[in-house]
């Protein structure tokens, strides 16, 4: 009896593990085989996670390696306000004076619905310590990357910005965005309980790479002479907008570029458009008498005109196609080399008239590249207007030569003085000089480009010899003229037009450069409307040339020159 | 059933193999803990060094900018003024240039009074090296 009371005692122990286990055995079964699939994703998402990492944007340099660009990885303070609702209050009361926000605000955030919000942006290293030592629940950071410009308002323009995706907007910023911008990279790793990264067993790793960085052209302490010359032209002569363009007539590289008004790189949102458009590329007009070099030169180049040549300048005033032509002063008869110093704009149209026609005037316009983009790298460039020959009206023949009916980009003129400084070679603008990588490897080196030769090496001498006497006492700039050095210029002065009619407004320029045998830099000074009674291109931007050339011959260390004054005197009389 | 139980004496050879089997085995766990210890350790410490890598880095970018900063011209600029050092740049007068010795220089000199004779020089040979050669040294006057 008591035997088979205790094998039956046995029997069901025996019966209650069995069951236990083959319970145990059907969970782990299911857990295994039939949920495997499901339960492995879930422990995957719980432990593993994707870590995305975005590379940091390339550095842009100045022609010597400086500075001019770079991107600094800051922190960005958020909240989730499900957690910091409860305390609210008195989180607000604690963080606001070391994020400097206004309490009210801050507390209105962690109160808020959802489950994020950002509270502060760009944090410096000493906040986010000071913030992680009050030990709040609910709030956590992530980097982010916030671009720098060390020298704020210097070159500007040509910098650009980018936007809050880190994407360039503007300027080199954007037109250099592809060797500008990081390529992601990401990791998937896994965390432990507490949600720290086990280190040992991250399970995929690509780094993200750096963006390359560009090297300009520009030199930063031309760049700071002439922005220095732009504020002083700014408050002397008071002009609604001034722009001045520094580069190498040889190679076509540009070493300063710079307008007023301006921005700071680092606050581009608060400035007006009209501040950050680069005038340099995107404004067009008339360029005036500085326009009188392409028709001259051409016809010179052509054999159409010899600079001994003499036309009747009417004593200043001109019956054309039933209008009348004005000088600022009174000519007689002048050589060709006379008509250029002293700016005779019925001179001018004379030779067009006379010497060249029509087909042949447009034909320079072309050759010297108005009406179509220089293709520097910089994005908002536009072509200037030069009608098509079918649009001439009669007038047109004696107006363009003059730097009338016809619309340039600040660029353009500059380039175009260029080819008559370089033997007629006209070079593309060049604003990049080469793009590195992270080892300061060159990844493509930029070379100057020739876009065309519209005058020959002697019409451009020939050129040279007249435009010498234009920063002189007998010229319209004598103001341009630089000490110790030989300088070639034109100026120009252009009555604005507004409503499809001429104003009492004009744009002032001067156009030079120096050493005139064996030119070195070029300078293109360009002032909006000047107020204060001067307006004329030799009284205005003249002295704005002298003042940049000056400094930027002793910087680069360019040998001075003495005029051959007797030799000039000579020929002129 | 107590007078069925046979007395067997113990075997050397299976205590020596069963000892030699089971230190293997726990040798072979030792290791593998230990091993595994030092991977996680030595990650941690790569994370670590990884961490102050990207931490030196952010630091060296924010140094590079600061310094572009303060060697900008227009900081520089406002230092001398500041400290009224009195620094200016050297004018022509005070700049003495040493021509080397030889024609070249005496005859890029005369060339350039005439331009036309100039360029037409240029065009003839335009090489860098022999501009470059005729470079006047610079010397400043104290």
């Amino acid at each position: 009896m008591t035997e088979r009371r205790q094998n039956a005692r046995v029997l069901i122990v025996v019966g209650i593990v069995g069951l236990a286990f083959l319970g145990l055995a059907f969970r782990l079964f299911e857990l295994h085989v039939l949920e495997h699939k499901n339960l492995l994703a879930q422990a995957l998402a719980n432990s593993e996670q994707v870590v995305h990492r975005q590379g940091r944007r390339g550095e842009i340099l100045d022609a010597n390696g400086n500075l001019l660009a770079n991107s600094l990885s800051v922190r960005l303070l958020f909240a989730d306000p499900s957690i910091t609702c409860s305390q609210a209050v008195a989180m607000a009361h604690a963080l606001a004076p070391l994020l400097q926000t206004d309490e009210a605000a801050l507390t209105a955030k962690l109160a808020g619905p959802g489950h994020y919000v950002r509270l502060k942006q760009k944090l410096n290293d000493d906040t986010v310590q000071q913030v992680r030592a009050l030990k709040f629940k609910g709030i956590g950071f992530e980097d982010q990357f916030v671009r720098s410009y060390p020298n704020g308002e210097l070159a500007s323009h040509v910098l650009g910005f980018v936007d809050a995706q880190h994407k360039g907007v503007q300027g080199v910023e954007a037109s250099m965005e592809t060797f500008l911008q990081g390529q992601a990279g990401y990791e998937v790793i896994e965390r432990d309980r507490r949600g720290k990264e086990i280190r040992a067993s991250r399970i995929e790793d690509l780094a993200p790479r750096d963006g390359f960085t560009v090297v300009l052209t520009i030199d930063q302490v031309i760049q700071h002479i002439a922005e220095v010359e732009l504020e002083k032209a700014m408050v002397t002569y008071r002009p609604q907008a001034a722009v001045i363009i520094v580069s190498r007539p040889k190679t076509g590289e540009i070493l300063a570029m710079g307008c007023r008004p301006t921005f700071d790189a680092n606050k581009a949102g608060d400035a007006s458009a009209d501040a950050r458009r680069n005038r340099c590329i995107s404004d067009v007009a008339e360029p005036g008498s500085t326009f009188k070099i392409v028709t001259i030169s051409y016809a010179l180049c052509e054999g159409l005109v010899r600079l001994e040549d003499r036309f009747n300048c009417e004593n200043g005033v001109w019956l054309y196609g039933g209008r009348l032509l004005h000088d600022a002063h009174p000519y007689g008869v002048l050589s060709v080399e006379e008509i250029l110093f002293h700016s005779s704009n019925i001179g001018a149209a004379k030779i067009a008239v006379e010497r060249m026609g029509p087909a042949r005037v447009y034909d320079a316009m072309r050759k010297f590249g108005f009406g179509c983009k220089t293709g520097i790298a910089l994005l908002g460039e536009v072509s200037g207007i030069v009608h098509p020959l079918s649009k001439w009206n009669k007038l047109s023949i004696s107006r363009i030569p003059m730097g009338h009916e016809v619309s340039v980009t600040p660029i353009q003129m500059l380039m175009a003085m260029n080819a008559v400084a370089n033997g007629g070679r006209l070079m593309k603008p060049m604003i990049v000089k080469s793009v590195l990588d992270e080892n300061g490897t060159p990844v493509m080196r930029y070379t100057p480009q020739l876009m065309g030769q519209p005058i020959t090496p002697q019409a451009t001498a020939l050129m040279t010899t007249a435009l010498r006497n234009v920063p002189s006492p007998i010229g319209t700039a004598p103001r341009a003229a630089v000490p110790h050095y030989d300088v070639a210029g034109k100026t120009g002065t252009a009555q604005k037009l507004e409503g499809g009619q001429y104003v009492e407004k004009y744009y002032s320029s001067f156009v030079g450069y120096l050493p005139a045998n064996d030119p070195e830099i070029s300078i293109y000074v360009s002032l909006d409307d000047p107020a204060g009674g001067a307006y004329y291109g030799g009284s205005v931007a003249g002295p704005v040339f002298r003042a940049v050339a000056e400094k930027v011959t002793q910087y680069l260390g360019i040998p001075p020159q003495q005029k051959p004054d007797s030799d000039k005197k000579e020929k002129v009389a | 059933m107590k007078q069925n139980r046979k007395r067997e004496p113990l075997r050397l050879g299976t205590v020596a193999r069963s000892l030699i089997g089971c230190m293997c085995v726990a040798t072979f766990g030792l290791l593998y803990v230990y091993g595994k210890n030092r991977i996680n350790r030595l990650g941690d410490e790569v994370g670590k060094r990884e961490a102050t890598l990207a931490a030196v880095e952010k630091r060296n970018t924010m140094l590079a900018a600061q310094l572009a900063q303060l060697k900008s011209p227009a900081v520089l600029e406002q230092r001398c003024q500041q400290y009224n050092l009195g620094l200016v740049a050297p004018k022509d007068t005070q700049v003495v240039r040493v021509y080397e010795p030889g024609s070249e220089w005496d005859a890029q000199i005369v060339k350039s009074t005439d331009p036309v004779q100039a360029t037409a020089t240029k065009m003839k040979a335009p090489t860098a090296a022999r501009a470059k050669k005729s470079q006047p040294k610079e010397m400043v006057r104290r």
